[in-house]
């Protein structure tokens, strides 16, 4: 317990947390409101900044690793943080679960704040007349993409602690949650590529009908809950075996 | 002091940095494996929209390696004119973004199933460059390698395509307006224009601020 | 001759250095001493244009730092640690440095053997102990062959041997006529060596003189560095 608060604290003192956040806050209703009036729905034009609180959620997962690796006294004889952490909880698992509970915690309170806040806003200025989704099934897109982000992030969190270096699972993360998202690409060669951890969640909130051959929501999400499991079960192993 | 001496030794430090040569190297390897995946999937083979991250990356690294640690206080013991050493690194930087552009646009045109006109490799090649140089503007700005490169992949792989799709003003986003550098428009020049402009402004900000700030 | 005349630096409102003014004179070792937060790294940050001074010049015989040509040539400078990139090896590091300058190659093996790196000249930096970047600062503030050496600190972190020998090049390169000043917090370190002293408290300048000036009326150098900053046991 004192872990976690000692890891949410070293979490809330980070600017790039505290950035992560504010993307996914603001970069979300920026969008949802500039997504307004294209004729969509309320809630599918809420839904338009998802993308940014993954890059939030990414942001997040990795620096609350990385930052523990980075040199306050960069050059030789530099200590690190990690050096302290360490030796303040030398039992290592439960250094990673309590950052595991402290990313989650952090990525689901933003999106908590974020999906109110982008539906009110959208519901005020967007058309609400005509078709929506019922109340059921807005709660379950809402869950599923504060699922999505969550598990993002701790994918994000997982290859930073097995890489050692918070540049490769930003770089490959946020490319995989834009356009040219590198997933996407492949499952056009192989339906193999809709397990992916990225493409496998993603009916998690989207529309049905965006992602032709992709995995329904259920099994979707139970794929890609896999994924961070292995991912962070591979962190621990490395984890708890190197010196640090 | 002169300028070559600055520009060799600003050479030196990226190639001396595994980073810069491994981002190299895996721009043009993403560029070949990605080029290699679209022909096989029979899509139309273009590699630039995947290997812009490299790029991007390249473009910060030249900056944001002189941050993580206190290299740049080196920097600026051995260079102390700071426009010179602006002048040098942004030179050096080039000369990595376009050594690697050209090699990824080799690749787009060893992989296209009929080749097209050499202008539009040249456009390629430029585009990427502009790319880069817009990320190594950013990181001259926000001076952090981790702060640069989440903003510089937001802007140029989410926001821009999500503000394409709403919005028809979003050809004036530094990236949209460079990509008439290859992809054929009727009005081919203000774009390049646009897209200079954009890294002239962060540029000469982050510039002003380089002269003015403590090491 | 290196000469520092009413400097003042002030961070928001508080002022960190007030009219900072002193010599380092060529063939002489000046120790500039303070303890922590004193003003010490401000005052040599300014010297050699990190930073820029509110009022007051800092100059190289007659000229800032900022507008020498090649300036590694002139003045050798370390400040805290090797300041070379974690992932870089100590002899890239230098060929960098060194290529900026136009300083020949060849003297990349010299300063590694004068520092006693040769052998460590191909390991990352971020593999060296806090004595061997020390070294390695020092090793590329020798690069130029220069005529002044400004030091932050030179004896931080190296061992008694490391501290011997450091002593004994600043005595060399002053007897060969350099001109040679280093920042120290630990008095008892720099007494032996040092010819002249400048002493810092509170961003002032206490006192300056030779050695034997500073600790007249004192029992030591010790005594007399507590009683100028006002310090206690």
């Amino acid at each position: 317990m004192n872990a976690l608060r000692a890891e949410l604290r070293k979490a809330l003192s980070l600017p790039a947390v505290w950035a992560g956040l504010a993307v996914t806050l603001f970069g979300s209703t920026a969008i949802a409101v500039l997504n307004s009036g294209r004729g969509k729905t309320a809630f599918e034009t809420a839904l338009g900044g998802m993308p940014l609180g993954t890059v939030g959620a990414v942001v997040i997962g990795v620096v609350a690793f990385s930052h523990e690796y980075t040199a306050n006294n960069a050059d030789a004889g530099g200590g690190r943080q990690i050096t302290t952490t360490l030796t303040v909880t030398p039992q290592r698992i439960r250094i990673l679960l309590a950052k595991v509970m402290a990313i989650v915690l952090l990525v689901v309170g933003s999106a908590a704040v974020t999906l109110p806040v982008t539906i009110g806003i959208t519901h005020l200025i967007v058309d609400t007349t005509g078709p929506g989704v019922s109340f059921g099934d807005a709660i379950a897109r809402c869950l599923g993409g504060t699922l999505y982000w969550t598990l993002m992030a701790l994918i994000a969190f997982a290859i930073t602690v097995i890489l050692r270096n918070g540049v490769i699972p930003l770089i490959v993360l946020i490319v995989n949650s834009s356009v040219v998202s590198v997933s996407f690409l492949l499952s056009k060669l192989t339906s193999l590529a809709f397990w992916l951890p990225d493409v496998a969640g993603l009916r998690l909130f989207s529309d049905v009908m965006t992602v032709e051959g992709a995995l329904d929501a259920g099994p979707g999400g139970l794929v890609m809950t896999g994924w961070a499991v292995v991912f962070c079960v591979a962190a621990g192993f490395v984890f708890t075996r190197r010196d640090a | 002091m002169r300028l070559g001496n600055v520009v060799l030794s600003e050479l030196d430090k990226l190639r001396t940095l595994p980073i810069t040569v491994l981002t190299m190297a895996g721009t043009i390897t993403v560029a070949a494996v990605i080029g290699a995946a679209q022909r096989r999937a029979a899509a139309p083979v273009d590699v630039v929209p995947y290997v812009q991250a490299g790029f991007l990356l390249l473009g910060i690294l030249p900056v944001g390696n002189e941050y993580t640690g206190r290299q740049f206080r080196t920097s600026l013991i051995a260079v102390p004119a700071r426009g010179l050493l602006a002048v040098g690194k942004t030179a050096a930087a080039v000369v990595a973004l376009m050594l690697t552009a050209v090699a990824a646009a080799a690749v787009q045109y060893a992989l296209d199933t009929e080749a097209e006109g050499i202008g539009r490799y040249v456009g390629m090649t430029a585009y990427l460059m502009v790319i880069g140089l817009l990320a190594y503007a950013i990181a001259l700005l926000v001076r952090h390698l981790v702060p640069a490169l989440v903003g510089a992949l937001c802007l140029v792989l989410i926001l821009s395509p999500l503000l394409a799709g709403l919005t028809e003003h979003a050809r004036w986003l530094p990236d949209r307006a460079a990509a008439e550098l290859y992809q054929p428009t009727d009005a081919a020049l203000t774009g390049p224009l646009v897209a200079a402009a954009w890294i002239a402004v962060i540029g000469a900000v982050a510039i002003r601020r380089f002269h003015r700030s403590d090491g | 001759m290196i000469t520092i005349d009413q400097v003042v630096k002030r961070r928001r409102s508080r002022t960190i250095l007030d009219h900072v003014g002193f010599e380092a004179r060529p063939g002489r070792v000046t120790a500039f001493l303070g303890p922590n937060g004193a003003g010490k790294s401000s005052t040599l940050r300014i010297l050699l244009g990190l930073d820029h001074a509110d009022s007051g010049t800092a100059l190289f015989d007659g000229r800032p730092y900022r507008s020498l040509s090649d300036p590694l040539r002139t003045v050798g400078s370390m400040l805290e640690g090797s300041g070379a990139h974690r992932s870089r090896t100590a002899r890239n590091h230098l060929a960098w440095v060194a290529r900026s300058n136009g300083i020949p190659q060849r003297r990349i093996d010299e300063v590694l053997d004068e520092v006693g790196l040769t052998k460590d000249g191909k390991v990352r930096v971020a593999k060296y102990s806090l004595g061997m970047g020390q070294r390695l600062g020092i090793a590329a503030a020798l690069l130029g062959e220069p005529e002044a050496l400004v030091l932050d600190e030179p004896v931080n972190g190296l061992d008694p041997e490391g501290i011997r020998w450091i002593r004994g090049l600043l005595r060399g390169l002053a007897d060969a006529g350099g001109t040679v000043l280093l920042s120290s917090h630990l008095m008892t370190e720099v007494a032996d060596v040092a010819d002249d002293l400048v002493v810092i408290a509170g961003g002032r300048i206490v006192t300056t003189g030779t050695v034997t000036d500073v600790t007249a009326g004192y029992g030591d150098l010790e005594e007399a560095f507590f009683a100028l900053t006002g310090g206690t046991r």
